[in-house]
C-alpha cells in the first residue's frame, strides 16, 4: 500500500513548522528567551519528523508502484530491482531536493537536540538552520513538489536512467548530499557566533565533529563518484572536470581549507574572520553545487533533470552570500586577533601556504566552471572549458599542496631553525629523489609523473618519519613493541595521526593520478575470433553470448586477455539494451591490480555478433580506491576523538527593555 | 644538496616525451575536443556511436600522417571553433587563463606580505620581552636540555 497521500500533507506541516520554529527562536536569541528558543528548537524538531513522514511517503510510494505519482512514474518501474527503487528517490530533482531537505532537518535537529551554549547562540543556530529548511520546503511544495498527481495512471513507469542503475549510485548520492547538507551545522553556528558576537573559538569545538563528518561523507561521496565513473562510463577514467563534479569539488577544496586553518585559530588565536568567511564560502558553493546540478544552467550528463528551480535558488544564494559577508563585516572589529608569525619558517606559514593554495584552487574550479556561463551572458556566444584547462590550471596547484602535505609536519610550530629544518627534510629528500632516478633510470619519459613521484615519495616518507617518532617515544617510555607502539601514538593523539593517515591516503591518491600519464588506449572492431593489441595485451573476442532479464537483453563478449603467450584474465564486458527505456548501455569489465588495470568496454555490437572494443591499460589506477579506503580509516579516526567541550558561557548581560515592555 | 637539485631539474628537463603513435595521438586529440554528440563532454569521453566513428576518424588522419594542426584545424573547420575543449588564451579567452594565474600569484604575495609583517609585529615584541627578562635568563645544563628534549617527545606524540 502506498503512503503517498500523505507526503504533501506532511510537507504543509513541516513548513508550518519550521516558520514557527524560525519565529519563536528569532524572539528567542533577540530577548534571550529560554522557553521561546526551546519552543523554536521543539518546533524545528517536529518539522523535521513531518519532513521525515513525507520522505517516507515517497519511498514507499516508489516500492508500491504509485504511478499516480509523477515522479514515481518518471523515475522507477515495475522491473527495477529493489535497490534501484530506492536510488530513484534521488534520481530526480523533486527526490534527491526531497531527500536533501529530510538529511537538512535530520541533521539540524540532531546538532541542537543538546542544551548547550548560550540562549541566544542556540536560537540563532536554529533561525538559521529552520530558514535553510524552510527554504527547500517552499521549493518542494511549488516549483519541486514530488507528489504531483498525475490525471491519467499509467500501468507502468519510465524507469530508472541506466546510467544510475549502478551500485556506486546507491551510495554515491547520498554520502554527496550528506556532505553538503551536513556543512550547514558548522555554517550556522559560525552565523550564530557572529550575530551573538561569541567570537571565541567554541562555536568551532561545538561544530568540529560536524565539520569532521561532513567533510568526511564529501570526500567519500566524490571519489565514489570517481569509481561510479570508471566502472559504468566506459571512458577509462575516473574524473572528467565535469561541472557536477566540480560543484562537489569547490565546497570540498574551502572545507578542506577551513579544516586546516581552523587549527590555527585554535592554537594561536588567529584568522577568525577567515575561519568564518571559509565555512560561508564552503556553504554557498555547496548550494550553488546543488544549482548547477538541478536548474540545468549547464549541459551535462549529470543533469538528468532540469527544472524551473533556478531562479528560486538565485536569490537563496545571494541572500546568503550578501547576508554572511554583511555580517561578517559587521563584526570586524569584534573579529581582530592579534596576528603574529615568529618566524616565517613555521608550521604556521606553512598553513598559510596551504590556505592560499586551496584557494586558488577552488577559485581556479570555480572560474573554469562558469566561465561558458558568463561568456554567453556577456557575448552570446559559449564556449568550452574542458578537462585540459583544469588540468593545466589545478594541476600545478595540486603538487604543491602534495609537497606542503610533507613538508607541514616536518615544521615546528612558532619556529625552526634552518639547521633543524634541514635535518628533518634530508630522508624525505633523498627519498623524494630516489623517487625520480628510479623511473627515469627506467625509461620514463612524463616530467608531470616524475615531478608527481618525488613529490609523493618525499610525503610519504616525511609522515612515515612523523609515525617513527611518535611511536619511538612510547616504545622507549613504555617498554612496547613497535606495533603496540604505534596503536598507542595513534590513540592518544588521534587528531594528528588521523589526519597524517588521511594524508597518507591522499598521497596514495595522487600516485593513482601520476599513473593516468602511462595509459595505453586503443579501439578495434573485432569479429568474434579475432584479437587486438594494448599494452602488453593481446585480447581474443572468443565469443558472444546473449541473456535475458526482466529489465534488459544482456549482450556479453567474452575477451581472453594474454601477455607472452599465456592468458592472464577473461574479461566478459557486456552491451545491454534496456526494454523500458530502450537505450543501450555498456557494462564495463576490468581486471584490477596495483601494478595495472586492464579495462575492456564493448561500444557496439553488430547484428552479426563483431564488436567494437575499446581497451585501456591503466597504470597504478588501484592505488586511488586504495588511497581513499586509507583516507577513510583515517576519518574514522578523526571521528572517534572524543568532542572538545566549549568553554562555559559566561553570565548573560543584562537585557536591555524597551520601555513599553518596561512599564 | 645544490647538486642533487640540479641533477634531479636535469633530469626532469630532459624526461622528454617519446614520439606518439598515430592511436595515441588520436586518443590526445580526442581529449582536447568537445564531442558534437554528447554536451559538455568531451569526444575522448562520449559512448556514442557517432563519437566512435569520428574517433575512428581521427586516428585514420592520423595514420594517414596528419599534423595534430592540421587534425584540428579540419575539425575546427567542421564543426566550428566551439569543439576546442579550451578557450583560445587570446581576446575574451585570455581572461579564462589568467585569472587563476593571477589568483594564485596575487594570493600567494598577499599571503607573503601579511606573513612578513606579522613576523616583524613578533620580532619588535620579542625584542622588547628579550630587555624585560635578560636578567632572569637562566643556563641551561646539558641534563636539563635532554630531559626536556625527551618531555617534548612525549608532548609531541600524544602521550
Amino acid at each position: 500500500m502506498s503512503l503517498g497521500g500523505l507526503g504533501r500533507p506532511a510537507l504543509v506541516a513541516a513548513f508550518f513548522l519550521m516558520a514557527l520554529a524560525v519565529g519563536f527562536s528569532l524572539w528567542g536569541a533577540l530577548r534571550r528567551k529560554n522557553a521561546a528558543a526551546e519552543a523554536g528548537r521543539r518546533a524545528l524538531t517536529a518539522g523535521a519528523g513531518f519532513v521525515g513522514v513525507a520522505g517516507l511517503a515517497l519511498v514507499s510510494a516508489l516500492f508500491a508502484h504509485d504511478f499516480s505519482l509523477e515522479y514515481v512514474t518518471n523515475y522507477s518501474s515495475r522491473a527495477l530491482s529493489r535497490g534501484y527503487t530506492m536510488a530513484a528517490l534521488w534520481g530526480g530533482m523533486e527526490g534527491s531536493l526531497l531527500f536533501w531537505t529530510v538529511l537538512l532537518t535530520l541533521f539540524a535537529a540532531l546538532a541542537l537536540r543538546r542544551p548547550g551554549g548560550t540562549t541566544s547562540m542556540r536560537g540563532w543556530a536554529t533561525v538559521v538552520l529552520s530558514g535553510i529548511s524552510l527554504f527547500f520546503l517552499l521549493l518542494l511544495l511549488f516549483p519541486a513538489n514530488p507528489f504531483r498527481v498525475l490525471a491519467d495512471v499509467p500501468a507502468d513507469g519510465n524507469g530508472l536512467n541506466p546510467l544510475l542503475q549502478s551500485p556506486g549510485m546507491l551510495i554515491h548520492p547520498p554520502l554527496l548530499y550528506t556532505g553538503f547538507v551536513a556543512f550547514s551545522v558548522p555554517f550556522a553556528f559560525g552565523m550564530a557566533a557572529l550575530a551573538t558576537k561569541r567570537l571565541d573559538g567554541n562555536w568551532l569545538k561545538q561544530t568540529r565533529r560536524w565539520t569532521l563528518f561532513a567533510w568526511s561523507a564529501l570526500s567519500i561521496g566524490i571519489v565514489l563518484g570517481g569509481a561510479w565513473a570508471y566502472t559504468e562510463l566506459g571512458w577509462g577514467g575516473y574524473w572528467a572536470w565535469d561541472p557536477v563534479e566540480n560543484a562537489s569539488f569547490m565546497p570540498w577544496l574551502t572545507a578542506t581549507a577551513y579544516l586546516h586553518s581552523v587549527v590555527i585559530q585554535e592554537k594561536r588565536g588567529m584568522f577568525k574572520v577567515w575561519n568564518l568567511s571559509l565555512i560561508l564560502a564552503t556553504y554557498v558553493l555547496a548550494v550553488f553545487g546543488t544549482f548547477l546540478t538541478r536548474s540545468g544552467i549547464l549541459s551535462s550528463i549529470h543533469t538528468f533533470t532540469e527544472g524551473p528551480i533556478g531562479r528560486w535558488f538565485l536569490p537563496f544564494l545571494a541572500a546568503m552570500l550578501i547576508g554572511g559577508l554583511a555580517m561578517i563585516a559587521s563584526r570586524l572589529d569584534a573579529l581582530k586577533s592579534k596576528n603574529s608569525f615568529d618566524s616565517l619558517l613555521s608550521r604556521e606559514s606553512a598553513f598559510l601556504a596551504n590556505n592560499v593554495l586551496f584557494l586558488a584552487a577552488a577559485f581556479a574550479v570555480l572560474w573554469g566552471t562558469i566561465y561558458p556561463i558568463l561568456m554567453e551572458a556577456v557575448s552570446g556566444v559559449r564556449v568550452a572549458v574542458g578537462p585540459p584547462f583544469f588540468n593545466s590550471v589545478f594541476i600545478p596547484i595540486g603538487l604543491a599542496l602534495i609537497g606542503l602535505t610533507g613538508l607541514g609536519p616536518l615544521i615546528a610550530w612558532r619556529r625552526m631553525n634552518k639547521k633543524a629544518f634541514f635535518r628533518m627534510v634530508r630522508v624525505p629528500l633523498i627519498a623524494g629523489a630516489v623517487a625520480v632516478v628510479a623511473p627515469a633510470a627506467a625509461g620514463v619519459r612524463s616530467t608531470g609523473a616524475l615531478i608527481a613521484f618525488a613529490l609523493c615519495a618525499f610525503t610519504f616518507t616525511a609522515i612515515i618519519g612523523e609515525f617513527v617518532r611518535g611511536s619511538r617515544v612510547h616504545r622507549s617510555r613504555e617498554q612496547l613493541g613497535w606495533a603496540s607502539a604505534l596503536g598507542r601514538a595513534l590513540m592518544r593523539n588521534r587528531r594528528r595521526y588521523g589526519g597524517y593517515v588521511v594524508h597518507l591516503g591522499v598521497v596514495l591518491i595522487v600516485l593513482g593520478f601520476a599513473g593516468s600519464a602511462f595509459r595505453v588506449e586503443r579501439s578495434a572492431h573485432l569479429a568474434q575470433g579475432q584479437a587486438m593489441q594494448v599494452g602488453d595485451y593481446t585480447l581474443r573476442y572468443e565469443r558472444l553470448t546473449r541473456g535475458d532479464t526482466p529489465e534488459k537483453q544482456i549482450f556479453q563478449a567474452n575477451i581472453s586477455a594474454s601477455r607472452g603467450g599465456e592468458v592472464v584474465e577473461t574479461l566478459e564486458p557486456q552491451r545491454n539494451l534496456h526494454k523500458v527505456q530502450q537505450q543501450f548501455q555498456s557494462e564495463v569489465a576490468i581486471a584490477t591490480g596495483p601494478v595495472e588495470d586492464l579495462y575492456v568496454v564493448v561500444t557496439a555490437i553488430d547484428p552479426d555478433g563483431a564488436a567494437s572494443v575499446r581497451a585501456f591499460v591503466n597504470p597504478l589506477t588501484w592505488w586511488i580506491w586504495m588511497g581513499a579506503a586509507l583516507m577513510a580509516v583515517g576519518m574514522s579516526v578523526l571521528l572517534s576523538e572524543r568532542p572538545a567541550r566549549p568553554a562555559p558561557a559566561p553570565a548573560p548581560a543584562p537585557v536591555r527593555r524597551p520601555a513599553v515592555a518596561a512599564r | 644538496m645544490k647538486h642533487l637539485s640540479v641533477a634531479l631539474f636535469l633530469m626532469l628537463a630532459i624526461a622528454a616525451p617519446a614520439i606518439a603513435a598515430p592511436e595515441d595521438m588520436a586518443n590526445d586529440i580526442a581529449a582536447e575536443i568537445m564531442s558534437p554528440y554528447c554536451p559538455g563532454v568531451t569526444l575522448h569521453d562520449c559512448p556514442s556511436a557517432e563519437a566512435d566513428q569520428l574517433r575512428a576518424r581521427i586516428t585514420g588522419w592520423a595514420e594517414a600522417g596528419w599534423s595534430k594542426a592540421r587534425i584540428m584545424a579540419q575539425l575546427e573547420s567542421e564543426f566550428g571553433s566551439t569543439i576546442r575543449a579550451t578557450p583560445t588564451p587570446e581576446g575574451g579567452g585570455l581572461t579564462a587563463w589568467a585569472l587563476p594565474l593571477l589568483a594564485v600569484l596575487l594570493g600567494s604575495l598577499l599571503a607573503a606580505l601579511l606573513a612578513r609583517r606579522w613576523t616583524e609585529a613578533s620580532d619588535g615584541e620579542r625584542q622588547l620581552g628579550a630587555t624585560a627578562t635578560a636578567a632572569d635568563a637562566v643556563t641551561m645544563t646539558a641534563e636539563d636540555r635532554r630531559r626536556l628534549d625527551a618531555e617534548l617527545g612525549v608532548l609531541r606524540s600524544g602521550g
